[in-house]
């Protein structure tokens, strides 16, 4: 093997690794000399800085396939998907920690890289093995994250993300296992090849549903989104918010690889009236789950961040809509509404936390005339929840727009009716999700508060919130900015 | 001048109102207007150029958004574009005129109020389904803050309940459309090329009401209609003038040019079924108008039953069917924010309340006898009186109507005497109370003010004026119903 | 183009005395002056004009003025410049008063010129609504009631002609008054009807019937005929003196007028069955109004009831052209009767509103018939001239109105002789009640409360010498308005042959 190939093959994860070794390396040097924490100002910089190098590595051009291990692929799917996830990231890690938070923050900021480069190195493998020690990567350094300040509610938080992905870590073992005993290789176009061979094995099955259901843990769809109103609520916005973008953007990347490598010829089918087992049914029933739950539940919601948890399960109910379809119209939809969600969402995380900073909890009613205290923040906030609601010209929009398009698209042919039924309660309670994301806009927007006496925000927890923002109205006006290289990425998957 | 100025006025408009400093409420308000003018007058011109001009080869816009699942941006400005525009930005003005003594964050108001503007401007000027998708939601928003914000009375119930009614019938919209491309090839969202295509029959029979009910819900179709009285009493004055004369307007306009002319099949097996639901909202209204205690309630119920009209003439689908619910969303339009005005703003505003029965202690022909003539020339209008654009478009659609299904029309002029009772009802208990001399001299009201006078001779003017000669109107409807793209389901007689 | 200005002009008035400080509101008198100098100008040639409005269903805004509704022009410009005065005499100086004034005269030259149903229904409806505002607003006590009784029965029976000539629209697709005319005279419009509503299962004749019954309902509102009058006396009452004028003087005849111009033309083949009904109507309409007149004390009142009866010789006359159209003599004789009665009956109407006025200036609102009594000695010239007014529309020999009933009594007895003969009780009635009227007011006893009433004022003596003169000069010489309206009485004769 040629580690110096592999060494430019895992050049960004390399360089993410090494900035987090650096900003441990630092705290503790600035610590023991001036015996006073480090600042988040200062971490925050180096793991700008280290993102940013690993975001340039990328940029170079890869090295010829084939050359390096086979456990990493290099093709333009991982590489969007890289570049994709560091963005996000980025912006979460510009989230600086709240005031109770700020102890230990280099060693904060290093797993936050240490989780980024899991989920990086996730993204890029067609080797089953590989894509599960990377998820275990990603989610150990997330647990952590999510129970990282010395809080009762964060260590509640934090113990329940971790006995939920414990179990989804042993299903995936688990169905791992059985497919390897199916096709005697953990190498996604082996197994796809084995599965046309013999499509109705049900080894191969139970173990692909064992995998779905650990991914469904890390995606949080229902009924496997449990963890996610508590970790959302108990644990740091900043962990948070890298877990509610750029893991869940990995994950979608990872569901989209693996079926479409590896389970082709297991699809089945969730048309209706023409439904046969497979994938696509399992995962409409999903989403179809996801969206009913995900919407209704938020619908009660009185904390702003158990409400956006119960939006994260709505929305990945769109997105496996997308993924049922299996067109690489409709997965590249998908591609695209995982960022347009997560920028969002973390904008949204990204408010929240400074209402929090303000008023000390994330009760909706908390927002009560943000835009006189903030018209910055409510402005933003009203671009985010717009943007989630699907209003035009917002991404979000264009986002559930494709989704909903090319999924009917891909299924509806020859008068056949597809899968009609899922689009259309999907368009049902998107258009009802729009009531509680309104909730918070009329507190922040039609309603007065008492004091105003707002603390200047953090710079980088502003850039944060208006880089977010404005990436969601440029995207909404132009969204080929990332749609066309999505696109071009899915494409060079599934014809 | 061009409709290009229409959308970027409106917009820009908006931009520019954010960004002037806070404690400059007058230069908000005069930027408004001076956005509305600019567009009202695009708009005008270029009707008049489209009219001393018919054979020029129409407007058009045409660039690619988004190229991958082929979206353009393409507008175009036939003449039923152009008389809509006109509509939207004679409202406009209207709006910002009424509006002219908001003081509650007026910055903020006006940027709404043209965000609206913008988003019908770009409704009425798309020929692309996606993009006229995208303006037809960029309205409910700003609709949501204008009324909870600066409503009155239940207003954060009103808005919720038309916002949710909005992105619900938004949704059988999207599945409508996303159905049609999905049918079409998946290749291109234009208008004509979705109107071309070949639709199985399965599929229209259901395509088709999901996509028309999506536009008819905001256009008030009866049963769906009860959030349009609710929002307009709930809104602002300007907001209901919008609600009414403008929003209402872009559910029909959709309706006549994305669900009739992509699914004509469909259109064809459930025009009988839309011709009942809106003479049923035509009767429904106008009786429920004549209950109602609260003068805006008259005013909303009456809108229901006149955008029976427009669904009426719809579905008669005729060339006489089609020109009268054309006319009849201008005129209403016009009326609708006459009566609006005068009630919301320049009674509401003096008096506090608009209960029929309280409004008896002001005698409001004595002390404010203009809004009193305006109200009544307004109520003659609203009553289709000839001489006022409301008797043109109703007289046109029952044409349409006798030629297709004359033992309706019947019906039809029912509705019409119980239109005449309840608009007298409200006038005569309003403006003209029964007063014994004993009853206290009512209490002096302020006079009105110039921009109200504006507004109000500026909308009795286009409606009496379209009322008198509406033959350059009729020419414009006219040579945009002979577009191809309603050829398909145009019946001739 | 003069055509557009006549109604242009007093619109015009109208804006300006709105806009205009109130003090400047005696300008409203220059209006109809002005419109008195245009209509003089186009007394020969008459003139013509027209706009399309809908092109397709034949609907053009189109007016068209003739010698018959010369007369009614002349007279609406007269009867609006002495209500005008009228009301500054007594007055009533408020801007919005005169501008709605303006705006009726506006409307009023319309109805007497539209040849296109629109354009005249629209100004038809358009005399409404000033009409309502002014006895609304400027009326006496109970004039909130009288107003609205008045605006909705108006209005209802002019639904029920807008029904009526849509139906003619959608069957034969023109509303034009002479199109419909041309139609009805090759019998056309029967067959069409029943084509265009066949579903009904009626007969042509039959819907025909329907639809001329619907039209006349609204022309019988507002002439006014029994039973249709409920509105008439309590608005006459009601309203002020100049504005009854025009109510009576104006408003009436546009019914009148619209008999004339449009029931018998367009529906001639439906006459001769709707005579009966017509005629004895009629009769009841004299006969009810003579005596509802006799029971009145309060003049205005009972003037109100005398102007139902002077009507319903119109009335009459009209039904007796339906009842047979063989005798062309008759039929000349009956229809110039209507034509001159209805033009006399407005000034002589007006003539005794203003004697009204004039008592009432002077009595301080006063004006029971008992209120008064021996005038004759304290104002002598006011007696005379109010004399005159009296006889005339008793139809004394000599004065304008004994020509028009002479004539129309005329062809009546020989095309409808027992309706006929029953109206002239209505004729000997006439003379009982406005004798006595003259009797309560100006013989007697002096009221020691009247002692110091003045006799005419200067402006009052002028009013009553141009009413006079118009009195007196149609009596003497009824050509000088029969001549310009023979044309168009010849052609109304020539359309109304027999129908098998």
């Amino acid at each position: 093997m040629n580690y110096q190939i592999l060494l430019l093959q895992l050049l960004p994860e390399a360089v993410l690794v090494f900035t987090a070794l650096v900003l441990l390396g630092v705290s503790v040097g600035v610590e023991s000399k001036r015996s006073r924490p480090v600042t988040p100002r200062l971490t925050i910089g180096i793991a700008t800085a280290g993102i940013v190098l690993a975001f340039v590595a990328l940029l170079r051009e890869p090295a010829q396939a084939g050359s390096g291990t086979p456990l990493v692929a290099m093709d333009l799917l991982a590489r969007v998907g890289k570049g994709l996830a560091l963005a996000l990231g980025l912006l979460a890690v510009w989230l600086p920690p709240a005031r109770g938070e700020s102890r230990n923050v280099g060693e904060f900021h290093a797993l936050m890289l240490f989780a980024l480069a899991g989920l990086l190195l996730a993204a890029g493998t067609n080797h089953l093995l590989f894509l599960f020690v990377s998820l275990e990567l990603a989610s150990l350094s997330l647990y952590l994250l999510v129970g990282f300040p010395r809080t009762a509610k964060a260590a509640e938080a934090s113990m329940k993300y971790f006995l939920f992905g414990a179990v989804s870590a042993a299903f995936m073992w688990f169905g791992l296992s059985l497919l390897y005993g199916f096709s005697q290789s953990a190498m996604l176009p082996v197994i796809g090849a084995k599965l046309g061979a013999d499509p109705g094995s049900l080894l191969a099955m139970a173990g692909l549903l064992m995998f779905l259901a650990g991914i469904g843990f890390k995606l949080a769809a229902a009924p496997f989104h449990y963890w996610a109103p508590d970790v959302y609520q108990g644990g740091p916005a900043t962990s948070v918010a890298l877990v509610s973008a750029a893991s869940k953007l990995v994950g979608i990347v990872v569901l989209v690889r693996v079926l479409s490598l590896g389970f082709q010829a297991a699809a089945g089918s969730a048309d209706w009236g023409n439904m046969t087992a497979g994938w696509s049914l399992w995962l409409a029933v999903l989403a179809a789950v996801s969206m009913i739950f995900g919407n209704l539940l938020a619908l009660a919601q009185t904390s702003m961040r158990r409400l956006l948890a119960y939006s994260a399960v709505a929305n990945t109910g769109y997105l496996l809509t997308a993924v049922v379809a299996n067109g690489s119209k409709s997965s590249g939809a998908a591609l695209f509404h995982v960022v347009v969600y997560g920028l969002a969402t973390l904008g949204a995380l990204a408010v929240t936390a400074a209402v929090e900073r303000e008023r000390g909890d994330d009760r909706i009613t908390s927002f009560a005339g943000l835009i006189h205290r903030s018209p910055f923040q409510a402005v933003c906030l009203l671009v985010f929840l717009a943007s989630l609601a699907g209003i035009p010209p917002l991404a979000g929009f264009f986002g559930k727009f494709a989704i909903f398009s090319s999924v009917l698209a891909e299924s509806t042919r020859e008068g056949n009716p597809g899968l009609v039924w899922l689009v259309g309660l999907g368009a049902v309670l998107s258009a009802a999700s729009l009531y509680y994301y309104l909730t918070v806009i009329k507190q922040a927007f039609v309603f007065q508060s008492g004091q105003s006496d707002s603390g200047r925000l953090p710079a980088s927890h502003a850039l944060c919130i208006g880089v977010a923002a404005l990436a969601l109205v440029l995207l909404g006006l132009c969204p080929t900015m990332i749609s066309a290289s999505i696109a071009r990425a899915v494409g060079s998957l599934m014809p | 001048m061009t409709p290009a100025w229409t959308i970027p006025s409106a917009f820009a408009g908006a931009l520019l109102v954010l960004l002037l400093p806070a404690r400059m409420a007058m230069a908000s308000r005069v930027v408004a207007l001076v956005a509305a003018i600019v567009g009202a007058l695009a708009a005008g011109v270029s009707c008049l150029a489209r009219l001393r001009d018919p054979d020029a080869g129409i407007w058009s816009f045409n660039v690619p958004w988004v190229p991958e699942p082929g979206i353009r941006f393409h507008l175009a400005a036939d003449g039923l574009a152009l008389t809509l525009l006109f509509l939207t930005g004679i409202t406009a003005i209207a709006g910002v005129l009424f509006s002219w003594n908001v003081e509650k964050r007026p910055r903020a108001f006006f940027a709404w109020f043209l965000t609206i503007i913008g988003g019908a401007y770009g409704v009425f000027l798309s020929r692309d389904a996606f993009l006229l998708f995208v303006f037809y939601e960029i309205v409910i928003l700003p609709k949501y803050l204008l009324i909870a914000i600066w409503g009155s009375t239940n207003k954060e119930y009103g808005a919720m309940k038309l916002t949710m009614y909005s992105i619900g019938a938004s949704a059988l919209i999207l599945l409508g459309i996303a159905t049609a491309y999905a049918a079409a090839g998946g290749t291109s969202f234009d208008l004509m090329h979705l109107a071309s295509a070949n639709y199985s029959d399965g599929l229209q029979a259901w395509a088709f009401p999901v996509l028309f009910l999506g536009f008819a819900v905001l256009a008030g179709v009866w049963p769906l209609h009860t959030w349009a009285p609710t929002g307009h009493v709930a809104a602002p004055t300007a907001a209901s003038m919008l609600l009414a004369g403008v929003v209402m307007k872009l559910g029909a306009y959709g309706a006549l040019v994305v669900a009739m002319p992509l699914f004509e099949q469909g259109f064809e097996q459930w025009k009988p079924v839309i011709a009942g639901l809106a003479v049923t909202g035509i009767l429904y209204g106008a009786l429920t108008a004549l209950t109602q205690k609260d003068l805006k309630f008259v005013i909303g119920y009456s809108s229901v039953s006149h955008m029976g009209f427009i669904l009426l003439g719809l579905a008669v689908a005729n060339h006489w069917g089609l020109r009268g619910a054309v006319m009849q969303m201008i005129s209403h339009g016009i009326i609708a924010g006459l009566l609006f005005g005068i009630a919301g703003r320049v009674v509401y505003e003096r008096t506090h309340t608009r209960d029929l029965m309280a409004l008896k202690d002001f005698d409001l022909w004595k002390t404010l006898p203009g809004a009193a003539l305006g109200f009544t020339l307004a109520t003659a209008a609203s009553m289709g009186l000839p001489g006022f654009s409301g008797f043109v478009a109703e007289i046109s659609v029952i044409i349409g109507l006798w030629q297709k299904w004359p033992w309706l029309t019947a019906l039809v002029a029912l509705g019409i005497i119980v239109t005449g009772a309840f608009s007298l009802r409200a006038l005569h208990r309003a403006f003209f109370p029964e007063r014994s001399p004993s009853d206290a001299p009512p209490a002096k009201l302020p006079p009105l003010t110039w921009p109200e006078i504006s507004a109000i001779v500026l909308l009795l003017a286009v409606s009496i004026a379209i009322g008198l000669y509406p033959k350059p109107w009729i020419a414009l409807i006219d040579e945009a119903l002979r577009s191809p793209l309603f050829q398909s389901f145009l019946t001739q007689p | 183009m003069m055509l557009p200005l006549f109604m242009f002009i007093p619109l015009l008035g109208a804006v300006l005395i709105a806009v205009l400080p109130a003090r400047h509101s005696r300008l409203s008198v220059l209006f109809p002056l002005l419109s008195l100098l245009l209509v003089s100008t186009v007394m020969r040639r008459g003139g013509e004009w027209s706009l399309p409005w809908l092109p397709d269903a034949g609907i053009a805004l189109r007016f068209e003025l003739d010698g018959l509704s010369m007369l009614f022009v002349l007279l609406v410009a007269l009867v609006t410049l002495v209500a005008l005065v009228t009301s500054l005499l007594i007055g009533k100086t408020d801007r919005g008063y005169h501008a709605l004034i303006l705006v009726l005269q506006s409307a009023l030259f319309g109805v007497f010129t539209a040849r296109h149903f629109i354009p005249w229904f629209l100004c038809w409806e358009l005399t409404l609504i000033p009409a309502y505002l002014l006895i609304r607003l400027w009326g006496g006590g109970g004039a909130p009631k009288a107003a609205l009784r008045f605006f909705m029965m108006t209005l209802g029976g002019s639904a029920f002609m807008l029904v009526g000539f849509l139906a003619l629209q959608l069957s034969v697709g023109t509303m034009d008054f002479d199109a419909l005319g041309k139609l009805a005279a090759n019998s056309e419009i029967a067959p069409a009807l029943a084509k265009a509503f066949a579903f009904t299962g009626l007969s042509g004749h039959a819907l025909l019937l329907i639809v001329a019954l619907a039209v006349f309902l609204g022309l019988a509102v507002k002439i006014p005929v029994v039973p249709f009058h409920a509105w008439l006396p309590a608005a006459y009452a009601e309203a002020p003196t100049p504005v009854t004028m025009l109510l009576t003087g104006l408003l009436s005849k546009m019914g009148v007028y619209a008999m004339l111009r449009i029931f018998l033309p367009v529906f001639p083949e439906v006459l001769p069955p709707l005579a009966p009904l017509l005629s004895w109507l009629a009769v009841a309409t004299v006969l009810l109004g003579a005596l509802a007149a006799l029971a009145q004390t309060d003049p205005k009142r009972m003037l109100a009831y005398s102007s139902v009866n002077h009507l319903g010789y119109c009335a009459l006359a009209v039904a007796a052209v339906a009842a047979s159209q063989a005798d062309r003599t008759a039929m000349s004789s009956a229809i110039s009767g209507t034509v001159l009665q209805a033009f006399n009956h407005g000034i002589i109407a007006s003539a005794l509103f203003f004697g009204i006025a004039v008592l009432e200036i002077r009595s301080r609102g006063q004006r029971g018939l008992n209120d008064f009594g021996g005038l004759r000695a304290q104002t002598p010239v006011f007696c005379g001239v109010f004399g005159i007014a009296v006889f005339a529309s008793l139809g004394l020999p000599g004065l304008s109105g004994f020509v028009g009933e002479f004539l129309m009594f005329n062809g009546a007895f020989a095309l409808t002789s027992a309706a006929a003969a029953v109206s002239v009780i209505g004729l000997l009635l006439t003379a009982v009640f406005l004798l006595r009227m003259m009797r309560k007011v100006f013989w007697g006893p002096l009221k020691p409360s009247l002692a110091k009433l003045p006799d005419l004022g200067k402006e009052e003596r002028w009013v009553f010498g141009l009413l006079l003169l118009l009195i007196v000069l149609p009596g003497l010489w009824p050509q000088v308005l029969l001549g310009p309206a023979n044309p168009a009485i010849i052609d109304l004769l020539d359309h109304l042959r027999p129908f098998p």
